[in-house]
């Protein structure tokens, strides 16, 4: 090393830097700017869950299990909720041929006798209304990015338990309210306490998070998914 | 069962698992080198702070995807820094570097005289404002590598570009730096 570089090393030692922030204590809220885009994305994740309520207070994390494009969280406490009827807003009705040119991939969907439609939100969220056993289910699919866009946090009466389908990783929830925290329209990061009506089978097929919810049983939802391809 | 602290491809399993406690140690451990880094590009407390913040939150949303057996560190310096650019290109002016100060004499440290110590302080001071005068690249380059003593690897996952354009912008940094001490003189 030559005397200038170690000089230049010795000056950074007496630089004087701004005190270190302790940032793994830091809530995880934040205001910054977001592409506009997900805003959207978020509004239907709000919507596949059919009820809103108050924001509410951060508690304790307890555990967090995440797959790329989601992250659940089990908290000590879950904010009361208060519900409100869903107005829809699952998307603009297409046919899976303009739903798929709209997001940019294949949407996965188990055999079928005809092609359903598709709702699509912004170009980056499709959903698909189907039967599991006789049950309604909505499989919703987005194109997971850097981070979670989807976050739930969950209380101890609700169940979450990583799974793999199909050789991928997932996770089942099952049970009680969940929280979601979404970016809402000023760029703001925004928690809405939702209720599930049913159980949610989150898991990932490459680059695309696949979500799917309904009054289904683990073992439906599993099977289900694993004809999703 | 004797117990024995966690080493770090113990506590990226843990965290990559849920273990908050795990991601916690981890987060203690890198945020002092990560929030000097995002302070140097960014250019602010504030934004250093946020960038590392946001850091941070993208990595353990991330990890799920870092690489086993990888280099811990680096990881988390490209994504805090990359944060801390995105805020540097947005926000206006660079906030100066300052030196500390006074500087502490350490036991068994040889004294220095007064003049000495002024000396000194003033060569620093021309030295600190020769790499202030650098194109930003070079600059980084040179903040990164020597103030924050990262090694070429880090220094190029920081600034986003590869090693060998750290080694260039190095090599010319320290020509300007050399050419800019010699006028003055």
């Amino acid at each position: 090393m030559s005397s200038l570089e170690q000089r230049l090393q010795a000056l950074g030692r007496e630089l004087a830097f701004p005190p270190e922030p302790d940032l793994a204590v830091r809530p995880r809220s934040a205001s910054r700017p977001f592409p506009w885009r997900w805003v959207a994305l978020a509004a239907a994740v709000v919507a596949l869950a059919a009820a809103f309520a108050v924001p509410s207070a951060r508690t304790s994390i307890l555990r967090f299990f995440h797959i790329e494009g989601a992250t659940v969280e089990r908290v000590e406490t879950l904010p009361a909720a208060q519900e409100r009827s869903s107005a829809g807003g699952l998307g603009r009705r297409v046919s899976l041929e303009v739903a798929e040119r709209s997001l940019g991939f294949r949407l996965l969907l188990p055999p079928l006798e005809s092609k359903p439609p598709a709702y699509v939100l912004d170009g980056v969220l499709a959903t698909v209304i189907l039967r599991v056993d006789g049950h309604p289910a909505l499989l919703s699919e987005y194109a997971a990015r850097d981070f979670a866009l989807l976050k739930k946090s969950v209380g101890e009466k609700t169940l979450v338990e990583p799974v793999r389908v199909a050789g991928e990783r997932g996770l089942w929830v099952e049970g009680a309210p969940h929280t979601l925290t979404y970016f809402d329209e000023s760029g703001q990061f925004q928690e809405r306490t939702v209720k599930i009506r049913g159980n949610v089978l989150l898991w990932t097929h490459g680059p695309v998070t696949v979500r799917l919810e309904g009054k289904l049983s683990k073992a439906q939802a599993l099977r289900a998914a694993r004809r999703i391809r | 069962m004797v117990d024995r602290p966690l080493d770090e491809a113990e506590l990226v399993e843990r965290a990559r698992h849920g273990d908050l406690e795990a991601w916690e140690t981890l987060v203690r451990t890198y945020q002092g080198i990560a929030f000097r880094t995002a302070y140097l590009l960014a250019g602010n407390a504030a934004d250093a702070e946020e960038a590392a913040q946001d850091g941070f939150l993208k990595a353990q949303r991330a990890l799920g995807r870092f690489r086993r057996g990888a280099a811990l560190r680096p990881w988390l310096l490209r994504i805090v820094a990359n944060e801390a650019r995105n805020r540097r290109r947005s926000a206006g002016r660079r906030e100066r570097l300052v030196l500390r100060a006074a500087v502490e004499s350490r036991l068994g440290d040889a004294v220095p005289s007064p003049e000495a110590a002024l000396v000194a302080r003033e060569d620093q001071e021309r030295l600190l404002a020769a790499v202030e005068r650098l194109p930003d690249g070079h600059r980084d380059a040179i903040a990164c590598r020597y103030f924050l003593e990262l090694s070429e690897e880090e220094t190029a996952a920081a600034l986003g570009v590869r090693r060998g354009t750290v080694k260039s912008r190095l090599a010319r940094s320290l020509a300007r730096l050399r050419e800019s001490l010699e006028d003055e003189a």
